[in-house]
């Protein structure tokens, strides 16, 4: 009986301790730049799913001098081009980077209650995200094409998918293409695809596996970012590219407009560092190395405050 | 049992009719029990045999799993370790909560019915969003309204908030395991326990509890079996668990089915050494009843 006292007194002290782990209050620092600035390190978010932007490194060692906390991991454990650009951001501002890995559509949805700084994770900028979040000046831009199966013969472009079963990943900015709602800022888009059966999937790579399978054994075509296809198919998927990209998307870094602490001051200071790496080469020659191509001058370009984000 | 005989052989040489008798009947239920094991043993082999051969057939590398194993199975600590802390604070919630619901108090049998029709009417890992997404905003409120303390407390980060979302579902089930516990209890105890002066909190301490363990242990076991694999939810938080990890790598190089393999493996050795362990403690529970 003794025993059992024991037991849920340890019990009890486990959820105190539990409950005490939260997050600290930080009172001084007056926004968001100011407190990533006092505290050293940058919390990024990234979805280790989508290679090459971000993927995850097998035997990864810490560094012993790390700022990360135990359930955040440190650069190394991470692989790609967001990362690249991430560490760069970091390295600029001064801070160490520290990532957090939510699922895709926790990032986009907004609402991150603090828990990370920033996404750097090839968000399009879209005006529904634009409604939860703050977009800094692109960093490049990516091409969204349709894949269909290798032995595929009977379609020769994309406006032949219409009716077809298409996937894609939800939450994505192809799934709201394929229902006609996509809105680009500082982009005419032409939907070429009508009334499609749209097949959501948890990550366009799910989407890819099923179109695998077969022509037409579950999918008929998958939409997806032409370097993501490109991948899948350097990775021996018997898939190929249908006709030339339907879209372009404008991708950046984004921040929480629901953040504790005015969140407007770091996205602009990534905003220019950003640029600054657009003109100092260094992007152009992470999308070479990435890529094989330039996918960053259209990005350079990007007429940041013709969104009027700050406005409102 | 056996091993109690075997003794009292060792101890008595003297010969005994009837011992011998028993004894010989016992060594022929052992030796029945193994041939048994032993058949049961041999349909195991030919399944697996057969399970492989069907994965044989999928278009997979067994290469890769080999070179890369390695990556998920350092998820395993972690969904250990977050199946264990939700456990436990689920048997809590549970024993609250079969208490409630055998009171006789309209306000505690209102509230532990509610928690469990709740909880177990609405999916898990909804459950895991609400409480991810959902709770910070009340600790927006409670900031705004003046008191940050507190409002801090309600952002759980994602292990936090998978052990909480765990907890209170495995508490729901667990409630009805632990009142069915608590009942199985016969009613002369408690009337032995009244007639020598204990008030209700002694009662269950030193009477009922003691003796309704021995029913909830093995249960709780089953529960945590299920949970193991229910803690796959938590990966959606980005808790690099075995599903996260064997998923997120999986992507590199488009080896889903080979790095699903690794999960479910793990998972699958995981169960075993916990069913064997619970059967350990089946056993040893149920000692005091076996003569």
């Amino acid at each position: 009986m003794k025993r059992l006292s024991v037991i849920l007194t340890l019990l009890v002290i486990v959820v105190l301790l539990i409950a005490a782990c939260g997050p600290k209050p930080t009172p001084e620092p007056e926004d968001k730049l100011a407190e990533v600035l006092a505290r050293g390190v940058l919390i990024i978010s990234t979805d280790p799913a989508y290679p090459p932007q971000s993927e995850l490194v097998e035997g990864a060692e810490r560094p012993a001098d790390t700022k990360c906390t135990s359930d955040q991991h440190t650069a190394s454990e991470f692989r790609g081009f967001d990362i690249e650009v991430a560490k760069e951001i970091a390295r600029r501002l001064g801070v160490e980077p520290c990532f957090v890995t939510p699922n895709w559509d926790l990032i986009v949805a907004g609402g991150w209650s603090d828990r990370w700084d920033i996404s750097i994770g090839s968000m399009t900028i879209t005006p529904n995200r634009m409604e939860k979040l703050y977009f800094s000046q692109p960093y490049y831009t990516t091409p969204a094409a349709f894949f269909v199966h290798q032995d595929n013969t009977t379609f020769t472009q994309p406006s032949d998918l219409s009716g077809k079963r298409i996937g894609f990943g939800v939450g994505t900015t192809y799934e709201y293409y394929l229902e006609g709602t996509l809105e680009i800022p500082g982009e005419e888009i032409e939907f070429v695809v009508q009334d499609p059966v749209i097949k959501p999937y948890d990550t366009d790579l799910f989407a890819l596996e099923d179109l695998a399978l077969g022509d037409g054994v579950r999918l008929d075509a998958v939409l997806t970012a032409q370097p993501t296809g490109a991948g899948a198919i350097a990775d021996g998927m018997p898939i190929k590219q249908l006709g030339d990209p339907v879209f372009f998307e404008y991708l950046a870094a984004a921040v929480d407009k629901a953040a504790g602490k005015d969140p407007i001051p770091l996205i602009q200071r990534v905003s220019e560092i950003i640029n600054e790496m657009h003109q100092d080469g260094t992007l152009l020659q992470l999308s070479q190395e990435y890529y094989g191509l330039d996918l960053t001058s259209a990005a350079a370009e990007f007429d940041l405050d013709a969104l009027g984000q700050f406005n409102q | 049992m056996v091993e109690e005989q075997e003794t009292i052989q060792q101890s008595a040489p003297s010969p005994d009719p009837d011992l011998e008798v028993g004894l010989a009947l016992v060594r022929r239920a052992k030796r029945q029990r193994l041939i048994e094991t032993i058949k049961i043993g041999i349909v195991w082999v030919f399944l697996v045999a057969l399970l492989t051969l069907g994965l044989l057939q999928l278009r997979f590398d067994p290469g890769y799993v080999f070179q890369h194993f390695g990556f998920v199975l350092e998820g395993v600590l972690t969904t250990i370790g977050v199946s264990l802390a939700s456990i436990a604070i689920a048997s809590v919630l549970a024993l609250f909560g079969a208490l409630g619901r055998l009171s006789r108090n309209p306000i505690a049998q209102g509230i532990s019915g509610f928690y469990v029709s709740v909880i177990r009417g609405t999916p898990l890992l909804i459950q895991i969003y609400f409480i991810y997404l959902g709770l910070p905003q009340i600790g927006q409120q409670l900031i705004q309204m003046g008191h940050p303390k507190l409002g801090e407390l309600f952002t759980l980060s994602e292990i936090q908030s998978g052990i909480l979302a765990l907890s209170l579902n495995y508490g729901a089930y667990m409630t009805e395991v632990f009142r069915a516990g608590l009942q199985s209890v016969g009613h002369g105890q408690r009337e032995a326990a009244a007639a020598l002066g204990m008030n209700r909190a002694q009662m269950l301490r030193r009477i009922i509890l003691p003796q309704a363990i021995r029913v909830i242990i093995p249960a709780i076991g089953n529960q945590f079996i299920a949970m193991q694999k229910d803690s796959a939810l938590v990966s959606v938080m980005g808790v690099w668990e075995i599903t996260f990890r064997a998923n997120r790598f999986a992507r590199k190089d488009s080896k889903f089915i080979e790095m699903f393999l690794v999960a479910a493996t793990l998972y699958w050795i995981l169960t075993i050494i916990s069913s064997w362990l619970q059967s350990r403690l089946e056993r040893r529970m149920a000692r005091a009843y076996e003569r």
